[in-house]
């Protein structure tokens, strides 16, 4: 791998801004991003992203190559819940690895958004279709996630006490309907409608979603720094099993994501956002929902391995990696 | 009268409300972003940007008749999500 895609990456204000972070809780600096803050910045960087992606999506329009990406990447959140369970059922039991699975089979919209703020310092373009993509990854392994708790869970499963919120209604509410799905899947729409109908406008959102979008997302690193290292001790909890799968799942689904990648002839923009949506491990709308569908598994194992390990090794080493890798599997990237 | 003191996790606050409603209490308090230490470790306001918040602390003042109801409805989602409840007596001011 080219050691200077990794320094090229650590080197960029939301990176550093994530050590400092951590540093901070390391050091025991009594520095803290007070509760509503960074619940805002997360909104403001999906509601940010879906504009955007929305604005590209109506330029580029839904022909090429994008039904199939968006196809595949469905199929991925699909498949990857199924086979990161029969893994985690090696050594934990099926409440814990149904949600864990769940967690890896949905994605992290901050690593995408970390990941396209990487490809415009390479120069590289990528399409708003993509967005699209996120969006629609999100909620599959919810799905998959109590399937597998229907089926595979030990026996108290079939007697548990609230049947209520097993309903499939109710998962499905939250799966489809949850608050970063909605607003990211909703500011797509709006973005697409507006660039269409009404160009002058964007024009006068651009200053909101853009100028600031940068400056928002290193602040919220610097949250998830500090969040991260504070799950530090709950991810010594979990065990080397735990650690060593939230590093080495997220480099095979990787692999596999790659692999699509060329089979759908992407440009190496797009490949590695395709990649890094494969890689990536949910702790905004899984966990929510875990603990909704599935109270019974532990949530500093799913919250610890997305957040406390698999985000940080994306944003640091997983994304020039991934880029790494694109490069040397992609043709056209060569 | 008595007083009904709630610690639970603020995902499930709506459900509880429902609940203590649907029993027929008077009325009640809520105090939201409540921290300390639970069966899984620190509660926190950290992981708010994800929906998972910290606890709220529920109190009801209800006369004795109300409390089969109240926990009828009540101790299920305790049961099944985590949380506690303790019932005391309240003497008016």
């Amino acid at each position: 791998m080219d050691t200077s895609l990794v320094l090229q990456n650590l080197l960029t204000p939301p990176v550093l801004f994530f050590f400092l972070g951590v540093l901070a809780v390391l050091v025991g600096s009594d520095l803290e991003i007070p509760a509503p803050l960074p619940k805002l910045f997360s909104l403001y960087l999906l509601l940010a992203i879906g504009f955007k992606g929305g604005l590209e999506l109506q330029h580029s329009g839904v022909g090429g190559p994008v039904l199939p990406t968006i196809a595949a990447a469905v199929a991925m959140s699909l498949l990857v819940p199924l086979y990161s369970f029969a893994v985690l059922r090696l050594k934990l039991d099926g409440f814990n690895a149904a949600a864990i699975a769940a967690t890896y089979g949905s994605i992290s919209a901050v690593t995408f958004i970390t990941a396209e703020s990487f490809l415009e310092t390479q120069k590289l373009h990528f399409d708003g279709f993509m967005v699209a993509a996120l969006a629609l990854m999100e909620s599959p392994a919810i799905v998959v996630g109590l399937l597998l708790v229907k089926l595979a869970a030990p026996k108290p499963a079939q007697q548990r006490p609230d049947p209520q919120s097993m309903r499939w209604g109710a998962v499905l509410h939250e799966a489809l309907l949850n608050s970063s799905v909605f607003l990211l899947v909703g500011s797509l729409v709006i973005g697409f409608l507006v660039a269409g109908s009404s160009p002058h406008s964007v024009e006068k959102m651009l200053p909101f979603t853009d100028k600031l979008f940068y400056g928002v997302l290193s602040f919220f690193l610097l949250d998830m720094g500090i969040v991260a290292a504070q799950r530090l001790t709950d991810l010594r909890r979990a065990g080397t099993f735990l650690i060593a799968f939230s590093v080495l799942m997220p480099l095979f689904n990787a692999l596999v994501g790659a692999l699509i990648a060329r089979a759908l002839g992407l440009d190496p923009g797009n490949a590695l956002l395709f990649v890094v949506l494969c890689a990536s491990a949910s702790y905004i709308a899984v966990p929510a929902a875990m603990r909704m569908t599935v109270p019974e598994a532990n949530p500093s194992f799913y919250i610890s391995t997305a957040l406390g390990l698999t985000f940080p090794f994306n944003i640091i080493v997983g994304i020039p990696l991934y880029m790494a890798l694109v490069n040397k599997l992609l043709p056209a990237a060569a | 009268m008595k007083r009904v003191d709630l610690i639970l996790s603020e995902r499930e606050l709506d459900a509880v409300i429902k609940a203590i409603e649907a029993a027929g209490a008077p009325g009640y308090s809520v105090m939201r972003h409540v921290t300390g230490k639970g069966p899984h470790g620190a509660v926190s306001e950290a992981m708010d940007f994800s929906g998972l918040g910290a606890n709220a602390h529920v109190i009801v003042f209800c006369e004795p008749p109300l409390l089969p109801r109240l926990r009828e409805g009540i101790q299920p989602l305790l049961d099944y999500y985590g949380g506690v409840a303790y019932v005391s007596e309240a003497d008016p001011l």
